[in-house]
């Protein structure tokens, strides 16, 4: 699988594809989609997309494809190199979410979690294949989230496409199996060959699983854990695993959007405490006969005279 | 009555002049930072826009100028004298004549508190300047 098109910037979110076989562009298709290291505190996020004509679901079925995680990775290359050759009516996509991408989006202003986040990964990349002119009919889907919910989405979404959302989808729809192990491949090769934005001259690259109860992970993540910085771009910040060890041993950041309740919060953000008002001491202001002007205030501007 | 602060002018050559960064928010830190190894690699420019990432969130960031005729500069001061009322000698440790200015996930504007700020130096001038006719 060559993955040179996100290895060449892993700090954003890239899609990858084969080329469309023509059978899909003519005859009613199945299309599955499916997820890879949604869990892991490291590394991209994969979705992928299978697709080929519906007529075709017993030579894809013949191919022995099986749910990714009942695989061992060597069995998986074996079956996404047999997924490759079947191009005259296999098709795939895949939506490559990076580290970078997954914490950036759920920490931001306006949160975007990630379920969102997935639901919107898996919609652009049907999008992508109805783009593509494949003649979509069925859609398969696994989800960890509730079902209905996002099979009545999908569907709104995708008028004329009988979509199916069902949890372990991936060993009960060939298709979907054959999803999740793109997904799977793109996502093993992507962490094995992580190239580090950072210069952090040789890396131990024995990350484990990249899950946060795996040991091995957790004394990476301690290892590489820098007290300004935090961590190389391959953690995903948004981990509460990835936070709490953050809290514990870098340097405290805050961010004018912080929540932060208390008298210590308000304080720091210059503010006045409610409780402040019950205190003898009076909070110490500028002088009444002086008011600075609004341009400099607005420009946090002052006058110094001493350091 | 505080003692005057004295700038060793002879430190001035021998200060360094790095890159500046100005973050959109506070570090509780006072003191050294892997500037070099985490974050200006993971930089990434695109059309003189730049963009990185600080603890998982999304920094967007531009070049800033120090205003004409100004020069910036980073004082140290080796030791704090234990009243008020002693001299204070600090050293420049730093010169720099522009900085990167982040922002959080906006790109930055010239309405943002800092570009104005720099405005003042020129506005400055005028109002101080002779009035003609």
């Amino acid at each position: 699988m060559d993955l040179s098109a996100f290895e060449a910037d892993n700090s954003v979110s890239c899609r990858l594809t084969s080329p469309v076989p023509d059978a899909c562009r003519t005859e009613d298709c199945c299309l599955g989609i499916d997820e890879a290291g949604r869990g892991p505190v490291l590394g991209p996020m994969v979705y992928g997309i299978c697709f080929c004509p519906v007529s075709k679901k017993e030579e894809l079925k013949n191919l022995n494809v099986a749910d990714s995680k009942t695989l061992t990775e060597a069995e998986r290359e074996n079956l996404f190199l047999k997924l490759d050759k079947a191009k005259s009516f296999v098709g795939w996509a895949l939506q490559v979410l990076s580290p970078n991408t997954i914490s950036t989006n759920m920490l931001q202003r306006v949160k975007y979690n990630l379920n969102a986040l997935s639901h919107d990964a898996a919609i652009g990349l049907v999008q992508y294949a109805l783009d593509c002119g494949v003649q979509l009919k069925e859609v398969f889907v696994d989800t960890v989230g509730p079902a209905e919910k996002y099979e009545e989405k999908l569907s709104k979404r995708f008028p004329g496409v009988k979509v199916t959302v069902r949890p372990k989808a991936d060993s009960l729809f060939p298709v979907v199996s054959a999803a999740s192990i793109c997904a799977k491949v793109a996502r093993d090769h992507a962490v094995k060959g992580w190239t580090f934005a950072e210069d952090l001259g040789e890396v131990d690259t024995d990350y484990g699983s990249g899950y946060p109860n795996d040991p091995k992970t957790k004394s990476w993540l301690l290892k590489y854990l820098d007290p300004v910085f935090g961590y190389p771009q391959f953690v995903r910040f948004s981990w509460s695993t990835a936070q709490t060890l953050l809290d514990s041993k870098a340097f405290a950041v805050h961010w004018d959007d912080d929540e932060e309740d208390g008298e210590k919060g308000a304080a720091r953000q210059k503010n006045t405490s409610m409780l402040s008002y019950f205190s003898h001491s009076k909070p110490k202001g500028h002088s009444p006969t002086h008011k600075t002007h609004r341009f400099f205030t607005e420009r946090r501007l002052q006058n110094v005279d001493t350091f | 009555m505080s003692g005057c602060v004295t700038v060793q002018l002879s430190s001035l050559n021998r200060a360094d002049t790095p890159q500046l960064h100005l973050l959109p928010c506070e570090i509780e830190h006072d003191g050294s930072a892997e500037v070099s190894g985490f974050f200006t690699p993971a930089v990434k420019e695109h059309k003189g826009e730049k963009s990185v990432s600080f603890r998982g969130r999304g920094l967007r960031g531009q070049e800033v100028s120090c205003p004409h005729g100004y020069t910036g500069v980073v004082l140290n001061e080796l030791q704090r004298p234990s009243s008020d009322e002693e001299d204070r000698i600090v050293k420049v440790s730093s010169v720099f004549h522009n900085f990167t200015y982040w922002n959080l996930e906006t790109p930055p504007t010239s309405d943002d508190r800092i570009m104005m700020a720099m405005v003042w130096p020129k506005l400055a001038d005028v109002i101080h300047a002779p009035v003609e006719g």
